[in-house]
């Protein structure tokens, strides 16, 4: 079932936490909510789900308003931050409850729920945790065990919120996997809240980044990664350098580096930031006018990767570059060395201007 | 085989805590108790045995069992119902409220008799329209039943407010998404997580329920066979110097009150354990 939001709007005692969102997610589709803590991402969810009720604006299933129509109508499966588990239920009961509370003509019966609830344990290796109650478990595992509740009750939509935030490194990894392809086998359109943004861009299909209410930008997760709308979305997901400088009719002069750049050429003369990922660096021990000189102050070997930290002769401002092994192998680079920085390729954006 | 796993625990020594705890409860609550049986054991078993079974005294204890019995079920609902104002309501007055909840525990319960006794009697502001209706309160048994819900009423209100406060609304909200109508998700979800806490306030309740004097005698009457509770024959008995009559009926509500309350608290501690 597809979900279109339309001008939504909500207040908390007049404080605006969604601004006029507007969003459509595809049958079928998995979409993370990206956003920093308290930009209004669970409220957002909770309004899809109908837990809470938004000021204004409409919310669509399937083309059909269901703005007002009850969370129980609403075929939703919702999964709890905080798992929301029944305490007294035994884990077979939990994922059982939803089959058990139906009305009795739409009620299965008790050897069909036994089958269902056995395969959805089966399908989060849990099967022999069936009688155990949640306190008796590990954080991942009640977090699969909401998450087959929530399936059990075969919904249109399902609402994730922050699934793995609670969650260990590794055991999110496995998750996320895990919920990837249970999504790609079920197909169920699902909307995932997260604030950690590699867990959004390694799952969803597409990435919906909010910040303070409203949304920044909507796209999957590479045309984000390349062609982020704004600086705010840019520093998101991921590190990054910020160079200030100016913009000359067709030239940048950022400190001592000088280049021609096309973007911008109308400009006469304004001040610019130019945004550079650490991995869109390069490092070399001859000048040039597209350098900039630096000193290596640190250097942190990340596993695969290398990560340098360089203080910039002109104002002292810290530059952080990544390389991979083999580069900084080549480079034989050592603490205190001064060397000359290169961006390959950098995002301008006017100062105090969202959009360039 | 018995394995013992030893635990960390916060309090030092488990002997020397246990130690205290039997001291403390054996100078507070057993040795004062024991007189009472050591009195009564001076009687001759037939002696003992026909002051405990006169019809008199056997309707007493109907009276004070059944009567508390019913405060402490009026309690569990209406003690649930003013938790669940107190804590998932936002009202004027609320702190208020909060505050009366306690009084019945501050107030002299001669105090409390005396106004219930106004309030109910033929004259009073609730018996006046009580009584056309043929439903005398001040003076009959059900005078009793009023003053021990009014005396009983923190005891379930007080255990079960906590619980609820720390109650993840989150958990409701699922058993909602997940279908449940409003009466599936009280009985299912809330109510399974309220029992301990239930019977415990309950439990408390009819213990007091069971002990009270003070208000009870003021609006019950004290109608032999009819209204008159059993901690009333116990001083009536002790008036009349009759010691060892009084500390048999004592001995006998003793024993009857022990075993309910801990076939309650039984009953608390194995549905609390089950889960937990
Ligand atoms: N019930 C409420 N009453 C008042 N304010 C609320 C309520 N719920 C949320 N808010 C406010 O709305 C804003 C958005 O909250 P929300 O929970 O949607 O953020 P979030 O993006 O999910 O954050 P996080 O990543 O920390 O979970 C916050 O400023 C929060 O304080
Ligand atoms: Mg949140």
């Amino acid at each position: 079932m597809s979900i279109e939001i339309q001008h939504l709007n909500k207040t908390f005692n007049q404080f605006a936490v969604l601004k006029d969102i507007n969003l459509q997610v595809p049958k079928g589709e998995l979409v993370a909510l990206l956003g920093p803590s308290g930009c209004g991402k669970t409220t957002l969810l909770r309004i899809i789900a109908g837990l809470e009720v938004p000021d204004s604006g409409l919310i669509l299933f399937h083309g059909e308003d269901t703005t007002s129509r009850h969370v129980r109508d609403r075929q939703v499966g919702f999964v709890f931050q905080h798992y929301a588990l029944f305490r007294h239920l035994t884990v077979f009961e939990n994922v059982a409850f939803g089959l058990r509370v139906r009305p009795r003509k739409l009620r299965p019966s008790n050897a069909e729920i036994r089958a269902k609830v056995h395969d959805l344990l089966y399908l989060v290796q849990m099967r022999e945790l069936a009688e155990r109650y949640p306190n008796q478990l590990s954080g991942g595992q009640r977090q699969r065990v909401a998450l087959i509740r929530a399936l059990a009750v075969e919904p249109k939509v399902l609402l994730l919120d922050e699934p793995f935030g609670a969650l260990d490194t590794n055991v999110r990894k496995e998750l996320r996997r895990w919920l990837r392809h249970l999504h790609d086998t079920m197909h169920v359109t699902s909307v995932f809240v997260t604030h950690d943004q590699e867990e959004a861009m390694e799952v969803a299909d597409r990435v919906v980044v909010m910040n303070e209410g409203h949304i920044e930008q909507i796209g999957t997760p590479e045309e984000l990664y390349e062609n982020a709308a704004n600086p705010f979305v840019y520093r998101f997901l991921g590190s990054v350098n910020l160079f200030h400088g100016r913009v000359q009719t067709g030239h940048i002069r950022l400190g001592d580096l000088d280049v021609k750049f096309h973007e911008h050429a109308e400009v006469h003369q304004a001040p610019i930031v130019a945004y550079v990922r650490p991995h869109e660096l390069e490092i070399s021990r001859e000048a040039d006018q597209n350098t900039m000189a630096a000193t290596v102050s640190n250097i942190y070997m990340l596993g695969s990767t290398v990560r340098l930290e360089l203080v910039q002769v002109s104002n002292s401002e810290i530059i952080e570059v990544e390389l991979t092994k083999e580069q900084y192998r080549l480079l034989k680079l050592h603490k205190g060395e001064q060397v000359f920085v290169k961006p390959r390729k950098m995002r301008l954006f006017m100062e105090n201007n969202r959009a360039n | 085989m018995v394995t013992l796993t030893k635990r960390y625990s916060v309090l030092p020594g488990f002997s020397l805590a246990l130690g205290l705890t039997l001291l403390y409860l054996s100078l507070i609550v057993l040795i004062p108790l024991s007189t009472v049986f050591l009195k009564t054991a001076t009687m001759s078993w037939g002696d003992f045995w026909s002051t405990i079974s006169n019809a008199r005294v056997v309707a007493s204890y109907r009276l004070t069992f059944g009567a508390s019995l019913l405060a402490a079920i009026i309690n569990l609902v209406f003690g649930l119902l003013v938790a669940w104002v107190l804590v998932r309501y936002s009202f004027w007055g609320k702190r208020i409220l909060d505050a009366l909840v306690d009084l019945p525990f501050a107030l002299p319960t001669a105090v409390a008799g005396i106004a219930l006794t106004a309030i109910y009697s033929s004259h009073g502001w609730v018996g006046r329209y009580l009584e056309p209706l043929g439903f005398k309160v001040a003076f009959t048994p059900w005078g009793i039943v009023v003053a021990l819900t009014f005396i009983g009423l923190p005891f379930v209100v007080r255990t079960v407010q906590p619980i609820l406060q720390e109650a993840e609304i989150e958990v409701e909200e699922a058993a909602v998404s997940l279908g449940a109508n409003r009466w599936q998700t009280f009985t299912l979800v809330i109510l399974p997580n309220l029992w301990p806490a239930l019977l415990t306030g309950f439990a408390l309740a009819f213990a007091r329920g069971l002990g009270e004097y003070g208000s009870v005698v003021f609006i019950a009457g004290n109608m032999p066979m009819v209204s008159e509770i059993t901690p009333l024959l116990i001083i009536t008995k002790l008036e009349q110097y009759d010691y060892q009559g009084a500390t048999a009926i004592a001995v006998v509500m003793l024993v009857v009150s022990f075993t309910l309350l801990f076939l309650i608290n039984s009953l608390q501690w194995w549905s609390s354990r089950r889960h937990h």
